[in-house]
């Protein structure tokens, strides 16, 4: 037999006397794998969607929407002026924050929607839709739209399905012809691009707020904020218009950047999940090889007075983690061919566009070899210590190793339960072995305990996210008409009995620009904010003066300010400074919030005027009665109004519908406060005005909310849950595996334990229990050192609050979790027969 | 005569081996009586260590049964056994089995405060009892493994029989021992006796046998025969050994 023979042999020999133990091992390393390789190979491939979507869309790479109204064909040839733009193309758009559409439940959900042509989206970019449709279907449906890829999962639709818009009290009905990949209004985030035929635009366009899309491509290397900040100015000064109202831009940078962004959180986090496995496993595999040569210490000098080298012995313990992990890396290998594609899945779900799917190998290749040199490391450095007992003092059981030794927890000072003090007296004897079970179990309790404060506060349900949204989550949100006596309408809601609150503020579009760093800013206004119900300030106070303002935190890191800092606000060329009284956590409109109070609104805008309420509803009041109920009493509102008059009502009818129409679409278009109409009728004459007009919108903030962050949220949740699995399954193997070496290592020591009179269930006990001050100190340090630090890793959300009750109710649940695997796992001290090792 | 403290039904005890059943005690009725010094022997492999760990509830027999008073603690469950075993029994092995981890005290406590819950008490017991057998507290603090095998077999004596044990079951107590300590081992067990202490001990020395005051004599799985003797020190003992050895040639010892 050749020398490499005899080692393999070896260790063939010792995996299958452990064979639970390798199982659990290759189980380990199989996620480690697994974790590590898919999350760099779909990091890797994720990276590759936008340029993907780039190269087959061929799209224009800054995207700048204003109202049609504020438009000027001239603006084409000013930003062309400048010349950092290598291009650039203009064309009609219809966008929208009022719009909702029905779920499979045909439930009314809010969705930020926008539509085009296709000839005008030929000219931003290339029009290719991906369809199981056959063309003659396609040309069959009456009224076929295109959507994003993303809406098929997000909206739960496919080809052929009707999808219904529904805007105020009209529902549009449309048939799926395809999905295509767009650059610009590609998610539920910021809202949806769809694009209809020429006739449903036409129909739409009555109703939907108009823009003038324009897109321009800049020089490599341009700062395109600084291009929109600059054209736009350039605009401002030639047409003498505000073009801030309304307006919503992207810039290359921040397409490339969205796609990657949350996935890059999600993919990290496998990584640092990974780490804390491979960790465990090194633990393990130090402990297992001490472990296994201590109890096999007298064949270990059998084997070396048979002419076994040292070296060879070690080289057998290597060879034999090498062959585990060899088994779990392989696994892990074919689990990242499964994972990979459901990162990448997840990745086009959170960017909004679809790559093309690939897995690079590259990566996953580098982790197994990685992975296999770092255990054959571990194995090899931990295998070493067989030098230190040559054959003589192998015999000896490596006396001089054990027993000069401090006698811990002495028993003639028992007090009460002798099982506590032989555990802890364990314990102390076993302290060297301790400190890596405390390494592994705090590690995994870090993991469960980060992912269950972000799955409280983001997955389990909406009501956390709405404390934290940074929007005012009222019942109703209802703007109302410049003409309008906001004053009389708030006594008059204020009074109603279905009403509890009604806060004043302003509707969210006008934007100011944070002039230190030309950054666009949706002020929220109120004059108290403490009346508001979903804004916090988790630093700092509210503003309180008209020199005050807060940030979200997410700006607030992004340009690193704090409470104190003084920032400069503008709108319209009109300077102000402020001081940021507070930082507050807002998970919506992209953190561009900016907290005001009236009368620091009006220091700004001298004519600012509240012309929105917050209703905030009694309990048991139906959302949707009460609005039906507002704008029976106030007038239908504008969005309503906007939409095509019933063409079987009487002549008269639609003669006044159509005129009602116009006045809406001039008052919500055009912002005019007043129109009167006279109409000649053959001998009759046909009047009206806008007095009936007050309200123009009603919006549930709460339905676009769950809209924005839903797919978030899912994410999280999944994530969070697979973390918390995994986490827990770690804890269990390294318990397990832990507890059957010791059982193993100390069959004599429970033998005789057994022979005295102790039950298994008490020896049970007193194994499980000798690793509980190791577990009590992990899980309380992960758990401090969890709560440390998901503020500093959530930071791009804000301020997480965390539940104290409910993490200690998990601690106790982790910590009983600990007991009973070790318990479960002390469960060979059963079949130790007392008979048996007395007459071995 | 005493009364009976432990008797066996039709005991049996088979081990399968590859298949090839092996009847190692066959339908063996036995009586020990209590405050008796009790000495089974037999040749080696006769089933005599088989038949102590079946009366002391270390091992289960495969049929028949075994009564510790009137409890048949034949159907017990393992940890009934221990139960059984820590209330009731007191073991000396040749092996010793001190616990390898724990000083000679926390080894004589960790058998005591599995019954006994007076910490206090049962200090002051296993100090009176560990300086009776010869160890001196010098050596308390010591290591099974920084112990003379005398030594370690009195502190096994001293750890079994803390508890007070109804019975003392002894496996060939001196096997491991030099004659020395052999015979300071054996005077434990002598004045254990003296005391009231019953005692079951197995052996095939005769010098051992010597200190009892029935043997049992077990062959092939069954009492060949038995032989009963004067409490050891109140006869002589040269009339004592002639007797026992006579007894042993009949059986073919």
């Amino acid at each position: 037999m050749t020398e490499m023979n005899k080692i393999v042999r070896l260790s063939v020999f010792n995996i299958k006397k452990h064979k639970l133990e390798a199982f659990s091992l290759t189980i380990l390393i199989m996620f480690c794998m697994t974790l590590i390789g898919s999350a760099l190979s779909s990091g890797k491939s994720i990276k590759t969607i936008f340029p993907y979507v780039m190269k087959k869309t061929e799209s224009y790479e800054n995207y700048l929407m204003i109202y049609e109204k504020n438009f000027d064909n001239d603006f084409m040839d000013i930003i062309n002026e400048d010349e950092r733009i290598t291009g650039s193309e203009h064309s009609n758009f219809l966008y929208d924050m009022s719009t909702k559409y029905l779920d499979s439940n045909g439930d009314e959900k809010a969705l930020y929607m926008g539509f085009i042509t296709k000839d005008n989206e030929e000219k931003l970019e290339r029009f290719r839709y991906r369809s199981s449709l056959s063309e003659e279907k396609i040309a069959s449906l009456r009224h076929p739209i295109y959507m994003p890829f993303i809406a098929e999962n997000e909206l739960s639709v496919k080809e052929g399905d009707t999808f219904s818009m529904v805007y105020g009290t009209r529902k549009f009905d449309f048939e799926v012809a395809g999905f295509y990949n767009t650059l610009f209004l590609s998610n539920s985030s910021m809202g949806m691009k769809f694009v209809v035929t020429d006739s449903d635009y036409v129909v739409l366009e009555s109703i939907l707020n108009k823009y003038e899309l324009i897109a321009f491509n800049s020089v490599k290397g341009s700062d395109n904020a600084d291009i929109f900040d600059s054209c736009i100015k350039r605009c401002e000064e030639y047409s003498q218009r505000d073009l801030m109202s309304g307006l919503m831009g992207m810039t290359y940078e921040g397409f490339r950047e969205n796609t990657t962004a949350t996935t890059k959180i999600l993919l990290g986090l496998l990584i640092v999940m990974a780490v804390v496995i491979i960790i465990s496993v090194a633990v393990m595999i130090r402990f297992r090889i001490a472990g296994d040569i201590k109890e096999q210490i007298v064949s270990i000098g059998v084997l070396e007075a048979l002419g076994y080298k040292s070296r060879e012995i070690t080289l057998s313990y290597v060879i034999e983690y090498l062959m585990i992990a060899v088994a779990g890396v392989t696994i892990g290998v074919a689990g990242c061919f499964v994972l990979s594609p459901a990162l990448f899945s997840l990745g086009e779900m959170m960017s909004g566009y679809q790559g093309r799917d690939r897995i690079f190998i590259a990566p996953i290749l580098l982790s197994a070899v990685g992975l296999l040199a770092l255990i054959a490391l571990i194995a090899y450095i931990r295998a070493s210590m067989v030098k230190k007992y040559p054959p003589v003092q192998a015999f000896r059981k490596g006396i001089g190793t054990n027993h000069f030794r401090k006698d811990h927890l002495p028993l003639r000072k028992t007090k009460k339960n002798v099982h506590i003090r032989l555990a802890m007296k364990g314990f102390a004897q076993n302290f060297k072995q301790s400190i890596g079970l405390t390494l592994c179990i705090t590690l995994s309790s870090i993991a469960i305990v980060l992912s269950f404060i972000l799955y409280s506060f983001m997955g389990k349900d909406m009501n956390v996210i709405a404390a934290n949204s940074g929007i005012e989550m009222s019942d109703l949100r209802v703007t109302f008409m410049n003409s309008a006596d906001t004053k009389d309408l708030y006594d008059e809601i204020t009074e109603m009995p279905e009403v509890r609150k009604v806060l004043m503020t302003s509707d969210a579009e006008n934007f100011v620009t944070y002039a230190d760093h030309n950054q666009i800013m949706l002020p929220v206004a109120f004059d108290d904010f403490s009346e508001t119900e979903n804004i916090f300030p988790f630093e700092g106070r509210f503003p309180e003066h008209d020199n005050e303002v807060m940030f979200t935190s997410m700006w607030a890191s992004e340009y690193k300010l704090k409470v104190g800092d003084t920032v400069t606000i503008e709108y319209n060329k009109v300077q102000r400074k402020y001081i940021i009284s507070g930082i507050v956590t807002c998970l919506t409109n992209g953190g561009m919030n900016l907290y005001i109070t009236d009368a620091g609104y009006k220091r700004l805008v001298p004519t600012y005027h509240h012309n929105t309420m917050e209703i905030y509803l009694k309990d048991g009041t139906d959302a949707t009665d009460f609005k039906n109920m507002l704008t029976q009493k106030y007038g239908r509102s504008v969005a309503d109004v906007k939409q095509d008059a019933d063409s079987s009502a009487p002549y008269e009818e639609r003669i006044k519908a159509a005129a009602e129409k116009k006045i809406a679409e001039l008052m919500s278009v055009y912002g005019v406060d007043h129109v009167e109409y006279a109409i000649q009728s053959g001998d009759k004459m046909i009047t009206g005005n806008s007095s009936g007009f007050r309200i123009r919108s009603v919006q549930n903030i709460g339905d676009i909310m769950r809209t924005q962050l839903s797919g978030l949220c899912s994410a999280v949740s999944i994530i969070t849950k697979i973390f918390m699995f995994i986490s827990a399954l770690v804890v269990m193997v390294i318990l397990f595996i832990l507890m059957e070496s010791s059982v193993r290592k100390q069959r004599k020591e429970f033998g005789i334990m057994k022979g005295m009179g102790y039950t298994s269930k008490e020896l049970m006990f007193q194994l499980a229990a000798r690793i509980m001050p190791a577990a009590l100190f992990s899980v309380i340090s992960g758990t401090v050192v969890s709560v440390l630090s998901t503020n500093s890793l959530t930071s791009f959300i804000g301020k997480v609050e965390v539940n104290i009750p409910s993490l200690i109710v998990l601690d106790i649940c982790l910590l009983a979790f600990c007991f009973g695997c070790a318990y479960l796992g002390a469960r060979k001290i059963k079949k130790i027969s007392v008979y048996e090792l007395m007459t071995e | 005569m005493s009364s009976s403290i432990l008797h066996t039904e039709k005991l049996c005890k088979t081990f399968s081996n590859g298949g090839v059943q092996q009847h190692v005690i066959k339908n063996l009725d036995i009586d020990i009586r209590e405050k008796e010094f009790t000495v089974i022997m037999g040749s080696s492999g006769s089933g005599k260590s088989t038949l102590l760990y079946a009366l002391s509830g270390m091992d289960k027999p495969t049929l028949g049964k075994v009564f510790f008073g009137n409890e048949d603690i034949s159907q017990y469950s393992n940890d009934e056994l221990a139960v059984f075993r820590r209330k009731n029994c007191g073991f000396v092995f040749q092996s010793i089995y001190l616990l390898e981890n724990m000083t000679v005290f926390d080894n004589v406590m960790t058998g005591a405060l599995v019954v006994q819950k007076n910490s206090a008490e049962l200090v002051k017991k296993a100090e009176e009892l560990l300086k009776k057998v010869g160890i001196n507290e010098e050596i308390w603090k010591k290591y099974p493994n920084q112990l003379s095998g005398g030594e370690s077999q009195r502190v096994g004596i001293v750890r079994a029989v803390i508890n007070d044990p109804k019975i003392l079951f002894a496996d060939e107590p001196t096997g491991s021992l030099n004659s020395a300590s052999s015979c300071d081992v054996l005077d434990i067990f002598t004045d254990l006796h003296k005391k009231g202490q019953s005692i079951v001990l197995v052996t095939h020395d005769l010098k051992t046998a010597l200190r009892g005051n029935r043997v049992i004599f077990i062959s092939d799985g069954s009492v060949a025969g038995e032989y009963e003797m004067l409490p050891y020190g109140t006869d002589d003992i040269r009339k004592r050994r002639d007797g026992l050895q006579d007894f042993l040639d009949r059986m073919g010892w």
